[in-house]
This record gives C-alpha cells, structure tokens and sequence, in this order.
C-alpha cells in the first residue's frame, strides 16, 4: 500500500508536469440528415508537441490536418493542429473509438445516431456516450441540489465568468459547496466500491462470516472515518487502523489480502487515466432538445471530465427535426379535399 | 264561337303564309346546333368529375373513414406541433447561453484575413490573426535575411570614408527636410 501511495504520488506529479504539455481539445460533430458524421478535432498547444498518446480523442492518418499557430499579444505562441474526417456513419467512429490508443483508451465510449421518420417531421438524436467506471457508486445529484448539479456540469469558462461577475461571491461560496460535497461522494464512492470489490472476493472464502449487506449498514460511519483522517490516509491503511475499526482485529488480520485488493481495485476506478476534452455538436434542422450548453454561435458544448462518468454514464446528447413539406402539402390537400366532399354533401342534402 | 275559331284559323293561315326571309339558314341552324352541344356538353363533363371526385360521400363508411383519417391528421399535426413548441419552450429556459470556450475557427482565406486587416484598422489584431507554420517559417526567414544585408551593408559603409561621408550628409538632408515638414 505504502508502494502504491509512493507511485500515485510520483504518478500525480508526473500528471501536473506532463498536464502543462498536454493540448486542450475540442471535437466538433457535424451531424448530417442521412446519418454521416464530419468530424473536426481542434488541438491547441502551447508547444508543437501533439503526440499520439498525449490526444484526448482517436486520430490518425486517414484524417485531414492542418496546422497553424497563433500569436497573442503578449506574444505568445500557440500551436494549432485542425483534423477533420467525413464518417459514412456512426459505426464508422466507434470503430475508432474500439481502436483508440490515445490518452483516454481505457474508457468505453461510443457515439448513437437515430432518425425517427415523424411523418409531418423527421426527428434526429445524436450522442456521444461513456460508460460509467465504478460498479458500485453513487450517482452524483444524490449529493447535489439542482443548482450545484449545474454548476458541476459547467464548462470551464462558464465557472470562471460567473466567478468573477458581480454576483462572484455567491458563485464562490455555490464552488466551494460543490467541492465540498463532491469530495464526500469520492468517499463514498470509494467506501462503496470497496466494501462491493471486498466482499465480492471474501465471498468465494469457506467460513466467511462478514456480509456484504453487514458492511453496507455500517457504509456513512466508515466513510465518515475516513473523512476525517483523509490527510493521513496511506499510512493509517497500512497500519491497518480503517480496518480495524471497520471489521475488527481478527477479521483484519484474516482479510488483510482481501482488503488490500479491494482498495487496489476501488481506488483504480477512482483515480482513471483520462485528459479532459470539450464535444460539440451541430445538429440538422432545428433543434429540439439537448442536455449541452449552447455557446453564443449556437453549437452545443459539453465538457468531458471523469467525475462525470465515475458512477453514471456520461451522455452527451442532442435532438433536432426537419420539417416534411412534402407531408404538409398532401395532409393539407387531403382535408381540404374531405372538407369539401362534406360541405358538399350538406349543400346538396339541404 | 264558330265565328273566333274562323278568325284563328285564318291568322294562323296567314302568319304561315308571311314566312320570314332568311337568308343563310344553314349556318343559323350550324351556330345554334353548336351552341346547344357546348351547353349540353359542359355541364355532363363537370357533373362526372364532381360524381367521380366526391362519390365517396354517398358511401357510409368510406365517408366515415375520410372523416375519421383527416381528424386523425390534423390531431396528430396540432399534437406534433405543441409537442415540439413546448421542448422548444423548455430548451430556452434550461440552456445556459455562453461564449464559446474553445471554436473550431474556420479555415483561413486570404479574403477573410484582409476583411479582418481592414476592419481593424489596418492592425492585424494579435489574438485573432492565424499564421500556418509554413507562413511562419517563411517570415522569420525574411527578416534573417534582412538583418544579414544590413549587417553587410553596414560593413561597406564602414569600410569605405568616401561612401560613408556622403551618406552621412544625405542623411542630414533628409532629416532636415522632416524637420521643414
């Protein structure tokens, strides 16, 4: 454990070093009526190092690029790389996303695609989907009010102008609250997790007397353990102090494996390897529904970060229609068309 | 009364006898003919296509079943249509308009750039001016260059009193005549 606690810190460190190179994303999906997606990536870098492995998103050589850089006026540079690809269809990008070998390859995601023929409109629904990481955690609007889910979605700029708008002090205190109730769901989670990795493997165990369901009952008091010494967390494990308290001496000594595994695995699923990103996506028609935030050129934006599919799959999804004007004419014509047989039929009866 | 039945029979005699004098009565007969046939016609021709538009509405249950299907229309268009105005509605409410956090920038044209350059007041505005690599490259080329002619330049001056002299004066002039200005 004190090995694993040695590598997360270095691994942290490396993160923060290796962060400042690593390019800020954005893939924009153009969604098509007939189903083809264009898809744009746009990589910005303050050094011309856009490396395979540092991408955020599936790229490669079948795409077009074109780089460019941009001077600020205080003279900084920024490196540019623009890809885009024509998709037949949204098979077509999970097969990428299948065969991804980029800084977020070890989430599941997958994009979804539907045309509902509607008669008097063609409704589409496009997503962009990824699966939730954790077996046995809890969605986050348990923790949060409405409010706080809102702000925890937020992209980035978002937080940051209302953090500084004249209504800065209670968007500070609405941060902190979040942040504060966020790092008791992380616990939670990863109680929970641990307590269902735990059990799952002292299961298979003859004479084993401690049940899950025994666990999950004494869940918020472990948590609130290790709340409260999360600053010496690493060494307080090792020592066995949490699981002492939470299954006794004897059980503690008896499990001792068990239990580091299960730590093993839940704080894995925590602490994933993923770069965060931004997705946008330009619907056909017009739109109809979304779960995104729309910019002021009117492209829908999600922010990709893990806390948002830690529990919970992350769907990024948006809903469009087209309106059949051929459908208008011929449903208009028809009534018109019965209308008329029956006022005849009156007109004449009279 | 069999003296009025005489006199009837004699006007009757007598309007038979004073015909009136016609000169074409074949075309008269064509004309009035042809004018029967066109009223006679239009009004068959107009009364089948209403019989075979509108038959339907003698016949109970196709009548009933016109009825019912354009009712369903315009029930599903009125539900269709709220349905959508009200996600509308909805959507209008729950997003959050914002600037654009990060854009894919459209590629950069040559018209474009000089639109920009002339909305700024011939200032190319840093932050939004984009430069290809090769651009780039070609530009700090140019002003290496630039400085390596001038470096030269300045040698041969140096090295010659005469062309330095003349120079110096040409120079004088010059800013004498900015100062004039």
């Amino acid at each position: 454990m004190r090995r694993k606690s040695i590598i997360l810190t270095v691994s942290i460190i490396l993160l923060i070093i290796e962060s400042c190179d690593e390019p800020e994303t954005v893939v924009t999906n153009y969604v098509h009526p007939d189903g083809s997606v264009t898809r744009k990536i746009e990589m910005r870098n303050s050094k011309n190092n856009f490396k395979k492995a540092d991408l955020q998103v599936p790229f490669d050589s079948t795409w077009t690029v074109k780089d460019s850089l941009e001077i600020s006026q205080k003279g900084d540079t920024t490196w540019i790389k623009r890809a885009q690809k024509q998709f037949k269809n949204i098979d077509e990008i999970n097969l990428e996303y299948k065969a991804d070998s980029g800084a977020n390859k070890d989430v599941l995601r997958h994009a979804g695609f539907k045309k509902s023929f509607k008669w008097f409109n063609t409704e589409f629904r496009f997503s962009e989907r990824i699966e939730k990481t954790m077996s046995f955690g809890y969605p986050v609007k348990d923790f949060l009010n409405k409010e706080e889910l809102l702000y925890f979605y937020s992209p980035g700029s978002l937080k940051n102008e209302k953090e500084t708008s004249p209504d800065s002090l209670k968007y500070k205190a609405l941060s902190d609250s979040v942040k504060h109730k966020t790092d008791t769901w992380v616990i939670r989670n990863l109680v929970s997790e641990w307590i269902g990795k735990f059990s799952d493997l002292i299961s298979v165990r003859a004479g084993n007397d401690i049940k899950r369901e025994l666990l999950k009952g004494q869940e918020e008091k472990f948590a609130e353990i290790f709340q409260a010494h999360e600053e010496k967390f690493d060494s307080l494990w090792s020592n066995d102090f949490f699981l002492k308290k939470f299954i006794g001496e004897d059980n503690a000594i008896k499990y001792k494996v068990e239990a580091d595994s299960a730590m093993n695995i839940a704080t894995n699923k925590i602490f994933i390897n993923f770069k965060d990103y931004s997705v946008q996506i330009v619907m056909p028609g017009k739109l109809i529904g979304t779960n995104g935030f729309i910019d002021s050129s009117g492209v829908l934006l999600w922010p990709v970060k893990s806390d948002y599919f830690l529990t919970e799959p992350y769907e990024m999804w948006a809903e469009s229609k087209i309106p059949n004007t051929w459908a208008w004419i011929v449903s208009g014509l028809f009534v018109v068309f019965v209308l008329t047989g029956v006022t005849m039929r009156i007109l004449k009866k009279g | 009364m069999k003296n009025q039945s005489e006199k009837y029979e004699t006007i009757i005699s007598l309007l038979r006898k004073s015909k009136p004098v016609l000169d074409s009565t074949d075309e008269i007969e064509r004309v009035v003919l042809k004018r029967i046939k066109i009223v006679h016609r239009s009004g068959l021709y107009l009364s089948e296509l209403v019989d075979l538009l509108f038959g339907w509405v003698y016949i109970g249950w196709v009548r009933r079943s016109l009825i019912a299907a354009s009712a369903a229309l315009v029930l599903v268009f009125v539900y269709q249509q709220g349905v959508i105005l009200k996600r509308i509605d909805v959507l209008s409410k729950q997003t959050v308009i914002i600037d654009k956090e990060k854009t894919t920038t459209p590629d950069t044209e040559i018209e474009k750039l000089l639109m920009t350059y002339k909305n700024a007041g011939r200032k190319f505005p840093f932050n939004t001016v984009t430069l290809s690599e090769r651009q780039m490259d070609e530009l700090l080329e140019s002003i290496k260059e630039l400085q390596i002619k001038y470096k030269d330049l300045e040698d041969l001056i140096e090295g010659d009193p005469e062309l330095k002299k003349l120079i110096e004066q040409k120079l004088i002039e010059s800013n004498r005549n900015k100062i004039n200005l």
